[in-house]
């Protein structure tokens, strides 16, 4: 959008159109993927940035002391030898700047420092943890827009009641949340059924009930939005014309509605993800499945300041990586965006 | 002294029943004799340790899973009394200054270290020392100055003052033996896979998921009161971590687990009707669960107004109805697996005119427009920090009963749920006049550090364990006499008139005892929890069909 008054040669002429439409000469310069990518990455760091900065402050304006939590915690008492001890040896008793500098210096240098509570690098904790909740996230989108896109199709040629049917469906299931619609599946599919186990059990099967109850939610909003825009573009001039060009029903939807239907949907898709980042944390703990979310609640339980930091570094790296592929898929649906 | 007796005479029956109930599967028949093999899977809602080496911090998800593999010099047994394990026999010094312990001389590590005098000086000195970061175990071991090596297999605790809570304090698993070479290695190694003498030893951890251990082939030591001898029965014993209570119940259910603990009420119940299923209630020892009042500061500086409170809310029946019949009300300092435990249930008789008129008599007389109490235009609040980490949601609960019965008389009951850290903050910001923490130890020596004035000054943390702030010389003396006494009959006298006192200052409102409940699916049998803190063994279990 940013557009540069100094060439005089695309004056008034051309009118208001041009705005949109990027300079020549300052293409030549720097190429559109080019800066594309670098103003991801400066995005990226300024996100990560704010991210460590937040999380560093906000862990401490709760009351409580990490060297206690790091101690054992609950049930155990420091001995006051042992408490100097480990304030000494994690700079608890440092100004909270002196700390705050410190840890951005280490996270500068990719040092994501040891975990309080676990006693181990934080690195390579989040490197056994984040493979399992990344897949959990992206089946949880992929099984989303597949139950999307099917009400979607089935309201847009079921008629009238589908329509009705599929739009409430949608309007419940965006707004269940997570713990209620795990312990429903469960009781259902494993107690009463037998289908399905009701724990993980690092098998195949084991994350079907985790994935469905991530799914559920986050289906019922892209399935709000893409119903709404495939029936706007159903509605559209273009659709007539194909329809009187021969287009079947099903072709119609395929070849042309999907694709605008689609757009709002995946531009939401980033949003989804972080909503499913922090859905993991609910469903991890009720399945029992490893994971960044299950690091992250007990972390902030132990007050375990480099561990948060981790995992919100983490998350927000995730983050960042699928808000920058949902864009390239939408540039790849969208002829618009790639012209520009 | 009759209600102590009582007590123990129906501790003893509970215990035998326990016992019994878990044993009863081998006795059955031949066809279900004991046999190796098989792994066992156990799900825990205890937060997962941060470390599986129990002397490093030293919480409840430790002992828990290092019983599996890690053992005691002594333990104890259903009766409360103190039984062999890794020593023999042993034998307190005239002057009670030392203690002098004889060791199994055919017991090795299972990395092949052998187990003797070295190496239970090698222990303490490892609990000892600072930079382990032992905190339970360290209190454990106040008093002793060293161990000393008499032989290779005797060893000597020289102590700074006699302690009559020594052999108590050593069953604990937080004070276990484990190899002196395992030890010398770093801190971080020996937390992924401490090495002891232990039935099972540890054969991997994946965070935030399981513990696998697998079977000691070598082991030779169980304690006196196991059900067998040699090594175990499983093959392996998979240790899960399933936070979610439902979750738990539901995977023993479906058969994917074979043990889960912290069972809550509501499932105890339900499984009560389902045959398949067999329940292990085992309180953990220590303190009961109780309610702290704040007298260090108002309104419950004022006896009058503690009185009030404890006598003017009815607390059993939400007892009765939030637990559904599993907690029996308690009327103890102490957990009712204490032998030494004292019962006085006349002084928690429930008189609400009389606390109103207790109420009014200290001043608190007008009320404003809510309805609360008040003096010199003062509400009469009481604030209550609740630890969600600690505090079960039927607990909770029933913390909402007592905020609902207290209003009637006037109290501004203000609940304030926190997470742990938050909760220790509160705590040791002295912002709070009523507080329920949890206190595991082995022995009445519990009440010295509950109790006794000490326990008012805090650490460096700020955290303190003496949370009614109750300061009576009297019963520092009572408390240290009975720690120091090596007269069981004194010391049984000692500890009963203590608690007499804590139970008069008002300060404390018991509940129940720490709740611990197992339930064992249909798979498995000869599970069992071994007494001292009550943390399962899976030692003596085997599978059936």
């Amino acid at each position: 959008m940013t557009r540069t008054p100094s060439t005089e040669a695309d004056g008034a002429v051309d009118g208001p159109t041009e705005a949109t439409v990027p300079e020549p000469r300052r293409r030549g310069v720097v190429p559109a993927p080019l800066r594309w990518v670098t103003g991801r990455l400066v995005g990226a760091v300024v996100v990560l940035w704010a991210v460590a900065t937040l999380i560093f402050f906000a862990i401490r304006l709760v009351p409580g002391d990490p060297a206690e939590a790091i101690l054992g915690g609950p049930g155990s008492q420091a001995s006051a030898e042992a408490l100097a001890l480990v304030r000494e040896q994690y700079g608890l008793d440092d100004p909270l700047v002196v700390q705050y500098l410190a840890q951005l210096g280490r996270l500068v240098v990719g040092d994501l420092g040891t975990s309080y509570s676990l006693r181990t690098d934080v690195s390579g904790l989040l490197l056994e943890q984040l493979p399992g909740t990344v897949l959990l996230a992206v089946l949880s989108l992929v099984v989303a827009w597949a139950l999307a896109l099917g009400t979607a199709w089935w309201a847009t040629l079921g008629g009238r009641t589908a329509a009705a049917v599929s739009s409430s469906l949608e309007i419940v299931a965006s707004a269940v949340p997570h713990f209620w619609l795990a312990g429903v599946l469960v009781l259902v599919l494993s107690t009463q059924l037998g289908w399905l186990p009701p724990v993980s059990t690092g098998t195949p099967v084991g994350i079907v009930l985790p994935v469905v109850t991530l799914a559920i939610p986050v289906a019922g909003f892209l399935g709000q939005v893409t119903r709404d825009s495939l029936l706007d573009a159903a509605a559209a001039p273009f659709a007539l014309t194909a329809r009187a060009r021969g287009e079947s029903r099903s072709g119609l939807f395929r070849r042309h509605l999907l694709r605008h239907a689609a757009l709002p949907g995946l531009a939401l898709s980033g949003w989804a993800f972080g909503s499913l980042l922090s859905g993991a944390v609910v469903v991890e703990s009720i399945f029992a499945r490893p994971g960044l979310g299950r690091t992250l609640l007990q972390a902030v339980t132990l007050r375990d300041i480099p561990l948060v930091t981790g995992v919100a570094l983490a998350s927000a790296l995730a983050y960042v990586v699928v808000v920058a592929l949902g864009d390239l898929a939408e540039r790849a649906v969208d002829p618009r965006e790639r012209a520009a | 002294m009759r209600t102590r007796l009582s007590a123990l005479i129906a501790l003893t029956a509970v215990g035998s029943l326990v016992l019994a109930g878990c044993t009863s599967g081998g006795d059955a028949s031949d066809a279900s004799a004991p046999r190796s093999g098989g792994t066992l899977t156990y799900a825990t809602g205890d937060a997962e340790p941060t470390c599986l080496d129990p002397h490093v911090g030293g919480n409840y998800p430790q002992a828990l899973v290092s019983t599996q593999y890690l053992e005691s010099l002594v333990s104890k047994d259903s009766d409360g009394e103190i039984v062999p394990w890794l020593a023999t026999s042993w034998e307190e010094s005239s002057d009670g200054l030392s203690w002098t312990f004889d060791l199994r001389d055919d017991v090795a590590f299972s990395d092949g270290t052998p187990f003797d005098a070295a190496a239970v000086a090698a222990n303490v000195a490892h609990l000892q020392d600072p930079e382990t970061l032992s905190s339970t175990g360290y209190l454990a071991l106040g008093k002793v100055t060293g161990v000393e090596a008499v032989d290779e297999h005797t060893a000597r605790f020289d102590l700074s003052a006699p302690d009559s809570a020594l052999l108590e304090s050593l069953t604990q698993p937080w004070v276990a033996m484990e190899s002196p070479t395992a030890l010398e290695r770093s801190q971080e190694e020996n937390c992924e896979s401490p090495v002891g003498t232990g039935p099972f030893v540890v054969e991997s951890w994946t965070k935030q998921d399981r513990v696998v251990l697998t079977r000691n082939d070598d082991h030779t030591s169980p304690p006196a009161d196991a059900a067998h001898d040699g090594p175990a029965y499983l093959d392996e014993i998979v240790w899960r971590f399933i936070p979610d209570s439902a979750a738990r119940y539901a995977a023993l259910q479906a058969g994917q687990v074979d043990v889960i603990d912290n069972v809550q009420p509501d499932t105890l119940v339900a499984a009560g009707k389902d045959d398949a299923l067999a329940e292990i209630d085992a309180p953990r020892p220590g303190a009961a669960n109780r309610i702290e009042l704040n007298s260090g500061k108002a309104p419950f500086d004022d006896e009058r107004v503690r009185e009030a409170f404890i006598t003017g809310v009815d607390v059993t029946d939400g007892i009765d109805s939030l637990f559904f019949g599993t907690a029996e009300r308690s009327y103890s300092p102490l957990s009712s697996v204490e032998p030494l435990a004292y019962s006085d249930p006349s002084l928690f008789e429930v008189d609400v005119d009389a606390a109103n008129a207790l109420l009014d008599d200290a001043g608190w007389t007008e009320r404003d427009s809510d309805g609360f109490r008040t003096k010199g235009g003062e509400r009469l609040t009481l604030e209550f920090p609740v630890s969600t980490n600690q505090s079960i949601p039927a607990e909770q609960s029933l913390f909402e009963q007592i905020q609902a019965g207290a209003r009637d008389l006037g109290f501004d009951v203000v609940l304030s749920p926190l997470d742990v850290s938050s909760w220790y903050g509160a705590l040791a910001a002295n912002d709070y006049d009523l507080v329920s923490a949890p206190y595991t130890k082995v022995g009445p020596d519990v009440l010295r550090i509950l109790y006794d004035t000490a326990g008012i000054t805090p650490a460096p943390s700020g955290y303190f364990a003496n949370l009614a702030q109750l300061s009576d010389p009297a019963l520092d003396d009572l408390l240290k006499r009975a720690s120091e006494t090596s007269d069981a009959d004194e010391r049984a006298d000692l500890y009963e008139q203590a608690q007499t006192i804590v139970l008069e200052s008002r300060t404390v409102l018991p509940l129940y005892d720490q709740q611990n409940h197992y339930l064992v699916g249909p798979a498995v049998t000869g599970v069992r929890a071994l007494p001292p803190v009550s943390a399962v063994t899976l030692y003596d279990a085997y599978t059936v069909d």
